[in-house]
């Protein structure tokens, strides 16, 4: 998902045996998928699907698949039995537990009798540090990239942050990588804009995460003049799994007061949460993105329209599937942006 | 106690149609009167529609118009919040958001909810005590209530069962039709199906199964993995009566995420049993359905007829 490929395959390392690097997304990935997947399934499902085929094709023989908090969780199981009708061989563990570190740990185990415990935390710890810094480099990347002086200095510093990254071993390591690229990064000039808009970007998780599977809907935003803010990151989910879930849940609720009373689901709250925060802070609008049916964005999206109602505020609601077209997703960006705009300056002449 | 002459509005869709027999029992027994909306009609899927997003599931489309058919006539309107009933299970998430769904979605409109999240340790039981401590100053009458609308729901269940049973007592072609009690019953989506069926000459069996714990057993045969309680009930139902039926009708509503994976799960689990998915939206015509379900039970016939003659 998105570049996460870093510090999972960090992870596979435990398991001492060849690695099949996930092959880039493309729109052959979503077509096998899409063809092999239920209809109504949501497009994640159908991604997975078609990631996995390709994955067999390159020689791999064991899967694995994460859970999560909506029916993501039950994925496994119906992939598993689509891909074994499909005639492949190869054994898949399914962490349907989500994100406790034990029970990797047992799956990890049963698949290399060498590993022990000392050397699975190590590594956790590794993989972890590897994303906070990969979330704390694309962050800069969002916010500033729509500005820059020079077209694709940021993209250039990116990618070569992500071959660094690829190649750390110890924590101190990825410290220095992190640094070096944060401080090249914060030194590319950018061009001050009057007209600048703030923008966030909420909902479902993959679909803010793959960027493959939302058209690269950051940059896009980017290149419209528009600075943006994402919250949900792969460091956020860490830093609120485990023991600190119910304070984080009593927090989000009362951030999405009067609108929700109780959780709805997977980040259908925090999608509900952000934007009430958001439009307090004065940003200029939101971007609501989900898979096509995806039920606790749908439950936030009640809330979320009867807010951008009773406050004038934008939102712009896109749903992803196998059909999306590239060409409608500009138009309405441009709109969208451009109506973003058109308020500022109206409320600027106001003042 | 706040509301003594106040009326309970039900919405009779979702939920409704599981735990009806509970919710009367125990308004009844608190001496609340209650009402109910009307069966599902064309007007009030119109109105759901309205008030919806647009990718809401077809029983959340028809349940907003049922809250909305309610306006008016109830003080109160119930709307519970069910997350998990066991600890290793949890709900469908549109029963996690209904109420604050409902709550958004319909202007005007008064909801008590009671929230069940047993693995949370918060039970059904001590929700509808707190809810019925605002219709009645005695603690006891509560409880009392509460014991009597549970065995009443215990009861209707074990009844639904047995008709299931007497249904495969006949001879004939046999159908299971495997969907959620807020889809079979309703007016709008089981039950001209049903009646379809029927007219066939086939006797319907209704993927009804009270027992819980025999229901976690058969689907694991199924799926070990599944964690949707209400689904656990559809699988369960699906391993008890498929070698006594002829054939299985799967219902689905438009876009059920749970149904769309349990359903393709046991269309490649169980290859050898004849069975036909049934996707209703919200532009259904009954021409096309009657076309369908009549092949389906034509060629159950077909199939009961060869088996006679070898």
């Amino acid at each position: 998902m998105g570049n996460y490929d870093i510090p999972v395959v960090t992870l596979a390392g435990m398991l001492d045996c060849e690695i099949v690097p996930p092959p880039k997304m493309t729109r052959r990935t979503l077509e096998l998928g899409a063809r092999h997947s239920p209809e109504f399934v949501c497009v994640p499902f159908k991604y997975n699907v078609g990631n996995y085929i390709e994955a067999l094709e390159m020689g791999a023989n064991l899967l694995f698949q994460a859970g999560g908090g909506c029916r993501f969780g039950y994925y496994g199981e119906v992939q598993e039995a689509i891909l074994r009708d499909l005639g492949y061989e190869f054994e898949m563990v399914r962490l349907a537990g989500g994100f406790t570190v034990l029970e990797h740990y047992n799956a990890f185990k049963s698949r290399n009798s060498r590993l022990n415990m000392v050397r699975a935390v190590k590594t956790y710890r590794l993989a972890s540090r590897q994303t906070r810094a990969l979330d704390l480099i694309e962050d800069i990347v969002r916010k500033r990239s729509g500005f820059e002086l020079e077209p694709g200095s940021f993209d250039r510093v990116h990618e070569r942050f992500l071959a660094a990254l690829a190649t750390t071993r110890t924590i101190s390591e990825v410290e220095q990588v992190e640094t070096a690229h944060r401080t090249e990064l914060e030194a590319l000039p950018t061009e001050h804009r009057d007209d600048l808009l703030r923008v966030g970007v909420v909902g479902e998780i993959y679909v803010l995460l793959e960027p493959f599977s939302n058209f690269f809907i950051e940059r896009e935003l980017a290149k419209r003049g528009v600075e943006v803010h994402r919250f949900s990151t792969v460091t956020s989910m860490i830093d609120h799994a485990g023991p600190r879930k119910h304070e984080h849940l009593r927090d989000i609720i009362a951030k999405a007061d009067p609108y929700l009373r109780y959780h709805i689901g997977a980040h259908g709250t925090e999608s509900v949460a952000m934007t009430n925060t958001l439009m307090r802070e004065g940003f200029d609008g939101v971007l609501h993105l989900k898979p096509f049916g995806c039920m606790p964005e749908v439950n936030a999206m009640a809330a979320l329209q009867r807010l951008s109602r009773e406050h004038t505020f934008p939102v712009l609601f896109i749903s992803f599937d196998a059909q999306t077209s590239e060409t409608g997703l500009a138009t309405r960006l441009d709109a969208f942006c451009d109506m973003l705009r058109m308020r500022k300056r109206k409320v600027g002449m106001g003042a | 106690m706040e509301c003594s002459q106040a009326t309970v509005g039900f919405p009779r869709s979702l939920l409704f149609h599981k735990y009806h027999v509970l919710w009367s029992t125990f308004f009844e027994g608190l001496g609340v009167s209650t009402i109910t909306s009307p069966p599902s009609n064309r007007a009030i899927l119109e109105r759901g529609i309205d008030l919806a997003v647009d990718e809401t599931c077809l029983p959340l489309k028809v349940f907003l118009g049922h809250v909305d058919a309610l306006r008016g006539k109830a003080e109160h309107i119930l709307v519970p919040r069910v997350v998990t009933l066991t600890k290793q299970e949890t709900a469908c998430v549109k029963f996690w958001g209904a109420f604050d769904v409902a709550r958004n979605s319909v202007p005007g409109v008064n909801l008590i909810e009671y929230n069940v999240d047993v693995a949370n340790g918060i039970t059904e039981r001590a929700e509808l005590c707190r809810l019925g401590a605002r219709f009645s100053d005695s603690g006891r009458a509560v409880r009392r209530a509460y014991r009597d609308a549970r065995a009443a729901h215990e009861a209707h269940g074990r009844a639904l069962e047995r008709e299931q049973v007497a249904a495969l007592q006949g001879d004939g072609v046999k159908v299971l039709v495997v969907g959620h009690e807020y889809n079979l019953y309703d007016e709008l989506l089981g039950v001209p199906l049903m009646r379809i069926l029927r007219e066939q000459g086939v006797s319907v069996v209704c993927s009804e199964l009270a027992n819980m714990r025999l229901a976690r057993k058969l689907a694991r045969r199924i799926s070990t993995d599944i964690p949707w309680t209400y689904n656990k009930q559809l699988l369960g139902s699906v391993e008890l009566y498929r070698e006594r039926v002829d054939g299985i009708v799967y219902l689905v509503t438009f876009p059920c995420g749970p149904d769309s994976l349990m359903t393709e799960l046991c269309i490649r689990r169980l290859p050898g049993t004849p069975a036909i998915t049934i996707i209703l939206d919200e532009l259904q015509g009954e021409a096309g359905l009657k076309t369908r379900l009549e092949s389906f039970v034509d060629l159950l016939k077909a199939a009961a007829r060869a088996k006679a003659a070898s």
